[in-house]
């Protein structure tokens, strides 16, 4: 018929790409924080044990999973969620979302309350992820860009703010 | 607050509004449980750019788009029944409406078929004929619409069909797609949701869930539709009128059609004029000449219309009178913004006098009598 057409729409390659690079370096700097602060531990306790969560774009990826091992520690178990048992999955509606996420033109809550977001799991559990998050935010970003990502800079001592940032970076970077 | 013993609301659709929310579709598709799409827009060029957008926002979805972007102005039943073969054969299971007006009304009545058999395009016509819940309806509105689109009617080839199915699942408003194409059209599509929502603040039935659609509907565009007129690059002006246009749409299918709705029908019937565009004009007038039967509801609309600064700082008793007089000095500066191609009366419009009183005795409302309603339209034809 005139004037009709099917049309598959392309790939975002680039965008998941940066995506995935992004979350992959968020998900080690989670475990490096869990090490090096005593907040995130904090947060991490009064979860149950085994807690593993997952934040992932849909509808295929990228994904990052980070939970906690049979010790207790806070491991990033790559970006790859089959096969494991996810307690809490906080899914990103589309890539644009992730990439307004992820380029820090919305924070967390944000793009939250711009329903950007999909939580399968407990609430409070997400709650104390998103806590997790901005903390890791405030370690890993620079000041002016922090402060467009999480809801409220916090005010930190200087030995957390430098000492901190660079312990979370050596950690993130080499991995242990 | 004054509020009605018997209160009935109904608003089933879902409303995305603001900064990439176009992408938001392909998930809410996943919830409606649907995966093939059928994209309905009309011919042209603005409407040709939104369904790049679309196409561009439904990237990594993975979902394959059907796409028909030749919907004339004046369909018929044969582009329902070809559009129903392709939505049949090629396995669509959903609807997306890109703009308003013909591309609307043809998504909600191809809807009708598809979501049961053809000969339903027949035996629905009318009201509440529509038995079940239909498919999945999206709509994407631009400016330039009817006005309709939101509601629960759509007219279609001399037929009106009107039920609370015909309501879309879901709008979608991104300032990517809510552009206006015209000073006319963009006019004439909030003149006429501006007139349904000023209409159910005061109609008789006090619905107080309509009245808080209809407060939003009126201060949006009392706020934003001059300055996009003016100033048509006005993304988040645009955003905030397409929201006006939704909302008053959500209150339309909730009251009955008012004295303003039923005049200006027919003057745009007579004249070939927007309908949206004689209900602007006429809708100040009659609300002169109820002036002394909704004095309260008049002044209680004084706070849409004017803001708390304004409202606080205004007499009780001088609140319906001023009312009027913003709703009137908004037309004057539509006149102005949009060259004449807005009238301030009737007159502009270049109806003819003799005309009126033909006008008053065709036109469906009720409320007023005849010699009320050629009053009416006397002073609308006068002008200020």
């Amino acid at each position: 018929m005139k004037g009709f057409r099917e049309v598959a729409p392309g790939k975002k390659s680039l965008k998941k790409d940066y995506v995935a690079i992004m979350m992959w370096f968020m998900g080690r700097a989670i475990q490096a924080a869990a090490a090096a602060d005593k907040a995130v531990r904090n947060e991490f306790a009064g979860l149950p044990d085994g807690f593993t969560f997952a934040l992932s774009v849909m509808p295929r990826g990228p994904h990052m999973i980070v939970g906690k091992d049979k010790m207790g520690s806070i491991r990033y178990w790559g970006w790859e969620p089959e096969g494991k048992r996810i307690n809490l999955m906080m899914k990103i509606k589309n890539i644009e979302a992730a990439i307004l996420l992820f380029t820090f033109q919305e924070g967390t809550a944000t793009a939250a309350a711009r329903d950007r977001l999909i939580v399968d799991g407990e609430v409070a559990h997400a709650c104390a992820i998103v806590r997790i998050l901005d903390i890791v935010e405030v370690y890993l970003l620079p000041k002016i860009l922090a402060r467009l990502a999480v809801k409220r800079y916090p005010d930190w001592s200087l030995r957390r703010r430098y000492l901190g940032r660079a312990v979370v970076y050596l950690r993130t970077v080499f991995g242990f | 607050m004054h509020m009605a013993e018997c209160n009935e609301f109904i608003s089933p659709v879902k409303i995305n509004s603001g900064n990439k929310a176009l992408e938001h579709i392909p998930c809410e598709l996943d919830a409606l449980d649907a995966r093939k799409p059928l994209v309905i827009a009309e011919r042209g060029a603005a409407a040709k750019y939104r369904i790049d957008v679309l196409i561009e926002a439904f990237k990594d979805s993975g979902i394959t788009i059907g796409i028909f972007d030749e919907v004339p102005p004046l369909p018929s039943l044969l582009l329902i029944k070809e559009l129903f073969g392709i939505y049949r054969d090629r396995g669509f299971d959903a609807i997306i409406a890109m703009g308003g007006g013909s591309a609307a009304d043809t998504a909600k009545v191809l809807n009708i078929a598809v979501s049961g058999r053809p000969e339903d395009i027949d035996r629905c016509v009318g009201e509440d004929l529509i038995e079940k819940h239909l498919k999945p309806l999206i709509i994407v509105p631009g400016l330039s619409g009817t006005g309709y689109e939101m509601s629960r009617y759509a007219f279609f080839d001399s037929r009106s069909y009107a039920s609370p199915f015909l309501v879309p699942h879901l709008a979608v408003i991104d300032p990517r797609t809510a552009i206006p194409e015209d000073v006319l059209t963009t006019s004439a599509s909030t003149l006429l949701g501006l007139t349904h929502a000023v209409e159910a603040y005061i109609s008789y039935g006090k619905n107080l869930l309509a009245r808080a659609y209809a407060y939003a509907a009126i201060q949006l565009t009392i706020e934003n539709l001059v300055k996009v007129i003016a100033n048509p690059e006005d993304s988040k002006g645009c955003v905030a009128l397409a929201n006006a246009q939704a909302l008053a749409g959500c209150t339309f299918s909730n009251v009955k059609a008012g004295i303003a709705h039923g005049l200006g029908n027919a003057v745009a019937k007579e004249m070939g004029l927007p309908p949206g565009v004689c209900m602007g004009v006429l809708l100040p007038y009659i609300l002169e000449k109820r002036m002394s039967e909704c004095s309260h509801d008049l002044g209680e609309l004084f706070l849409p219309l004017a803001g708390f600064d304004t409202y606080a700082e205004t007499a009780n008793e001088l609140r319906p009178k001023r009312a009027v007089d913003i709703i009137h000095d908004l037309i004057g500066d539509l006149a102005r913004a949009t060259g004449g191609s807005v009238p301030q009366s009737l007159k502009d419009a270049q109806v003819p006098r003799q005309v009126l009183p033909e006008i008053a005795r065709r036109a469906d409302y009720v409320g007023l009598d005849m010699e009320g309603a050629v009053s009416v339209l006397e002073g609308a034809w006068r002008g200020r």
